[in-house]
């Protein structure tokens, strides 16, 4: 995943659980990964605009959920991402901004609805040549989900992940106190903007912080994008953090709300029950859902405002 | 007949008895709920042992003193040391100050949203200069 994974297990198997989940990791990796040219998203990949590939089962779910959270907020997420991510990757090699014209090239590529799924077959295909899947804002979040039914499977009593900063809980500690997620300051390397208590609950965030460079012009580049500009987002967060049950779902909403923006990105979180937001403006002000009320806690000097 | 009279008497008296008190109640839990607390700066805390009260409302129903020691700058303890309401332990009062101690450092778990590659890096790095002291 090109990311460091940290876990904390307790149990009685604790030790076989580790192994288990670290397998589970490899394993995901080898089919979701666009890094790795043997995995199924490669084969989907090259075969753009020729055919469909036939995929595992777990493939097909990461790819089913993708297209639906893609169609929960057409603009803000796309699973089809991919061309432009290439674009951005190159540019940032030379500190430059890719050209503007490439950028129009390149945004019709963007398109979930090309992304077809036949589940009867089993099989998964992009329409258009050039077109080409990222999972990057999901796949680590489906890993989350899977980690858990290895806990299950496990017997474990208590047990987080961090995958790479997406933070998954099993259970409460094992003094039964909640979880104590830090939430990252996004100015401040060493420093949390607060913390979240959580019991069984996902907590990712999205920040322009992370994989950010600064372009010739003095801009700050991050590796969001806006897929309906095809430039970095720019909705006025400079974080936001998702707590659900579910990890996929706060992977894929952590994504989609950094780019629709406060307003728009409560709207649509508004579909999705029991699942809670920390929005962090250019100013480093605090927003936090009612859910978050008594479960975060800001850092000294770090004002919280709770949205309605 | 009478007998109903009475009984409708009986209730709309109750009624009337039960608005007048609830609207002290709700008078009360207002005052409580909008009880300011002001913020205190955990930067600038010296040593020692404090003692502090809260008178408790316009009915006194939440009247309680604790005891809270600082050592090296941070709050190291609190006690309850009286209190007026009988059913205080249930109150989970407890569990609040365990929260305020925790509180004052954040101590976390583990960080969402940290980029963690970089600190990998230089934890392998200092291991492997601890490695080095020892050889």
């Amino acid at each position: 995943m090109g990311t460091v994974m940290t876990h904390r297990v307790f149990g009685e198997y604790a030790e076989e659980c580790l192994a288990a989940v670290c397998e589970e990791v490899r394993h995901l990796e080898g089919l979701l990964s666009r890094f790795l040219p043997e995995s199924e998203i490669s084969r989907i990949n090259r075969s753009a605009g020729i055919k469909s590939e036939p995929v595992s089962f777990s493939t097909y779910q990461v790819l089913a959920k993708a297209v639906e959270f893609s169609r929960n907020c057409p603009g803000c997420f796309d699973v089809t991402i991919a061309p432009l991510v290439a674009l951005w990757h190159i540019a940032r090699e030379t500190l430059a901004q890719p050209p503007e014209s490439a950028i129009r090239q390149t945004l019709p590529l963007v398109d979930y609805r090309a992304l077809v799924l036949d589940p009867g077959q089993m099989t998964a295909g992009l329409r258009h040549a050039g077109q080409s899947i990222d999972l990057g804002g999901i796949g680590k979040g489906y890993a989350g989900d899977r980690i858990l039914e290895v806990f299950k499977q496990f017997g474990v009593l208590s047990a987080y992940s961090n995958l790479g900063g997406n933070v998954v809980t099993f259970g409460a500690r094992p003094d039964g106190t909640p979880w104590r997620v830090g939430i990252q300051h996004p100015r401040r390397q060493d420093s949390l903007i607060g913390s979240v208590s959580v019991a069984g609950h996902t907590v990712v965030t999205s920040g322009d912080y992370q994989r950010c460079y600064t372009d010739r012009q003095g801009k700050n580049r991050h590796h969001i994008l806006n897929p309906a500009t095809g430039y970095p987002a720019e909705s006025g967060l400079v974080s936001v953090s998702i707590v659900s049950q579910n990890s996929l779902a706060a992977d894929a909403l952590s994504t989609t709300l950094f780019v629709a923006g406060m307003e728009k990105g409560l709207e649509s979180l508004k579909k999705f029950p029991h699942t809670e937001a920390i929005f962090v403006d250019a100013g480093l002000r605090v927003y936090i859902t009612q859910g978050l009320r008594y479960r975060f806690h800001a850092d000294r000097g770090i004002g919280v405002t709770v949205l309605d | 007949m009478i007998g109903w009279i009475i009984a409708l008497i009986v209730v709309v008296m109750l009624g009337i008895a039960g608005s007048i008190g609830w609207s002290k109640l709700s008078k009360e839990h207002q005052e409580a709920r909008n009880l300011p607390l002001d913020a205190v700066d955990f930067n600038k805390l010296d040593d020692g042992t404090y003692q502090g009260a809260y008178e408790g409302g316009m009915y006194k129903w939440r009247a309680n003193e604790c005891q809270v020691t600082v050592a090296n700058g941070k709050v190291t303890d609190i006690q309850l040391t009286a209190s007026v309401d009988p059913g205080a332990e249930k109150t989970g009062y407890q569990t609040l100050y365990d929260r305020v101690i925790q509180a004052q450092s954040l101590q976390v778990d583990t960080v969402s949203g940290a980029t963690l590659t970089s600190k990998a890096y230089l934890q392998a790095v200092e291991n492997a200069l601890l490695q080095a002291q020892q050889g």
